[in-house]
């Protein structure tokens, strides 16, 4: 994996500081207020983030969460972009702790897909 | 389609085109009569299943929410032994009501004691009855809790879109403005179009003539077949006595182009659909007396503050584990168990299902979902604006809805809805402390209602994905979801049974919660009669 980062740093495919920076604020802005400010989640409620295997594994599972959403986490597909959902993602990867490698806004784009989701739309009023 | 095989030359017939477009009315007749025989669109069942001869069969009910004490209500009724255990101090689920004293922590949050004038109060969770929730309006006159009107139109409210494009955007509108000038507008030239011979290959002239009618009609037109507004819009100077300002001025409308390009038009349809009616109903006081209503029946079962730690059954019966409000530890058992645990809490509870039913559970989504109700020091709306009641629409995705309330009418000071917002927006809102959400609604009602900031005296918020024991708003299926993992949670596992919103195509309604109980204690009692 060291290798795989390295070889990514030499190619300039890390994040820039910049992206994380964004990546950051992007969290705090969307993610924060289920899996908090520190990544630690609430046990019983919401995941934590810091030390997550499905975090720090094959970003398609993460992905797949953030697009589409599972349990009580709501679907981003239609609210991030791809950049967006990288920035992000890349973001918590190398938080708290973690130590995976950034994530490129290709790999999401690559794995969006269009479920429809009752009530999704942009509706104005709901119940 | 019959009409069609009447072709000519010109595709359709003049007469089956016509025809053709009612096949919609056809549509509909069939869904009349499929309404009648109770497979209809409408929530469809009006009263609950009669059961009887329970005979002291023992069931533990997960829950005091609206799905768990119809379930209690109804079991008892009919001679069935019934505990419910409610993790929290007072009974009503999300059927819940802030006033004075009502207190809430957020998961990660700062805990907000509310703190509202007396009187004064906000429905955080469900705040309006549709007139065709047969089980919930059922159950409001079991237990004569009063209602009144909520109003869900209001043509004198503002429409408040940024996102449009024209000299329309980023200013307040009156809702009845823009429903008269587009659909004048849109009259208009449609009417104009059939007589310059627009539909004349498509139409008799007895036909068009009758669509010309019906335009002139609905778009307010004049002889010449053109919009020029309508009283109905509102005035510049209002009629009044004697010379001045007698007859008044009536509004011009505004150029078609502007209203169409301002994309206001968007919200005319919001409250025709089958979710949403002009006039809705609300109990007086509070949406939680029908919390109240119900646990007057069946307080005396309710354990409250117990929260359950695992479920184990076998073909005997089933044991439920829970820890009480003093921290004490016990078990209970029953015949069978009524689990109305909202998915997003019950997918990581410690409960022994099938592996395919435990599947099922993490299926679906729940939604993230944000209100915030404003006391105000004086009704400003009414006074200075004469909005009474109805709702702002706004397309900052971060406020969508204020409303405006359908209670208090002319009185001293009002608790405003100021935003109601889902998904990633109401993510985004809920990581903010009580006092910058407060800000936020402050900063955009400030646009539409000069005054609005400086008159927010107290807030309270509820951002439902970040609440104990809800964890979401409502449950939210895909069509995979519906299609796979929702029958099998409609069938009993062993002897759980699953009931509340998440389990009805009536999500997120209190309707949901009670008709899925209806069906499911229905299927119960046959299972114990069978047996």
């Amino acid at each position: 994996m060291r290798s795989v980062v390295l070889s990514l740093v030499a190619l300039g495919l890390m994040a820039s500081p910049a992206l994380a920076l964004d990546g950051q604020r992007g969290f705090l802005e969307n993610c924060s207020a289920c899996h908090q400010k520190d990544g630690r989640g609430v046990p019983g409620a919401f995941p934590a983030l810091a030390g997550s295997k499905v975090v720090r594994g094959d970003p398609k599972e993460p992905l797949g969460r953030i697009l589409n959403g599972r349990g009580g986490m709501p679907a981003f597909e239609g609210e991030l972009s791809d950049p967006e959902i990288a920035s992000i993602l890349t973001y918590v990867r190398g938080a708290w702790g973690n130590k995976a490698g950034p994530i490129l806004a290709e790999q999401v784009a690559g794995q969006r897909k269009t479920a429809r989701r009752e009530n999704a739309k942009a509706s104005l009023q709901a119940h | 389609m019959e009409s069609q095989k009447s072709t000519d030359g010109l595709g359709l017939s003049r007469r089956s085109f016509l025809e053709g477009l009612g096949g919609f009315g056809g549509s509909s007749l069939l869904m009349a009569g499929m309404s009648a025989l109770g497979f209809g669109i409408a929530s469809a069942q009006a009263a609950p299943p009669t059961l009887t001869g329970g005979g002291g069969k023992k069931v533990v009910i997960l829950g005091a929410g609206v799905a768990g004490m119809t379930s209690a209500y109804e079991l008892s009724k009919a001679g069935y032994d019934v505990t419910i255990l409610e993790a929290r101090s007072f009974a009503g689920g999300r059927c819940q009501t802030a006033r004075k004293g009502f207190t809430s922590t957020e998961l990660g949050g700062e805990t907000q004691v509310c703190d509202f004038d007396d009187g004064l109060y906000i429905n955080h969770g469900p705040w309006r009855i549709p007139y065709h929730h047969h089980s919930t309006l059922h159950y409001t006159k079991e237990f004569n809790i009063p209602l009144e009107v909520f109003v869900n139109d209001n043509d004198a409210s503002y429409v408040m879109f940024d996102k449009g494009k024209g000299p329309m955007a980023g200013k307040p509108v009156r809702k009845g403005e823009v429903a008269a000038d587009i659909r004048g507008g849109a009259a208009e030239i449609l009417a104009k179009s059939i007589k310059q011979g627009a539909l004349d290959q498509q139409m008799t002239a007895a036909d068009r003539d009758h669509l010309i009618a019906y335009l002139v009609k609905e778009g307010y037109l004049n002889n010449d077949l053109a919009y020029k507004g309508t009283d109905g819009r509102g005035f510049d100077i209002w009629p009044g006595a004697g010379v001045n300002p007698g007859p008044g001025v009536v509004k011009p409308p505004r150029p078609f182009v502007d209203v169409l390009n301002s994309d206001t038009w968007k919200t005319l349809g919001s409250v025709t659909n089958y979710e949403q009616q002009r006039t809705m109903f609300q109990p007086v006081g509070g949406m939680d007396r029908i919390a109240k209503g119900f646990e007057a029946q069946v307080g005396k079962y309710i354990r409250y503050s117990t929260q359950v730690k695992s479920f184990r059954q076998n073909d005997k019966g089933v044991e439920i584990a829970y820890v009480d409000g003093d921290g004490k530890s016990g078990t209970i058992k029953a015949d069978y168990c009524i689990c109305t645990i909202p998915l997003s809490v019950l997918r990581q509870m410690d409960i022994q299902v099938s592996p395919k039913f435990k599947a099922a559970i993490g299926e679906v989504s729940y939604a993230l979902v944000g209100k915030i109700g404003l006391q105000m020091k004086r009704r400003f709306w009414e006074e200075d604006h004469s909005i009474y009641g109805g709702h702002v629409y706004f397309d900052d995705p971060e406020i969508l809805t204020m409303s405006l309330p359908s209670t208090g009418w002319q009185s001293k000071k009002g608790v405003i809805l100021g935003y109601y917002q889902f998904g990633s927006q109401a993510a985004k809102v809920s990581a903010l402390s009580p006092g910058e959400r407060q800000a936020l609604a402050g900063r955009a009602g400030e646009r539409v209602f000069p005054g609005y900031a400086d008159s927010i005296e107290k807030s309270f918020s509820a951002a439902w994905h970040r609440i104990d024991h809800n964890l979401g708003g409502w449950a939210q299926w895909t069509d995979d979801g519906r299609a796979n993992a929702y029958p099998t949670l409609c069938e009993p596992d062993g002897r759980l049974y699953l009931a509340g919103e998440h389990l009805s195509y009536i999500t997120g309604w209190q309707a949901g919660g009670i008709e899925s109980a209806w069906q499911q204690i229905g299927k119960l009692h046959a299972r114990v009669h069978a047996a």
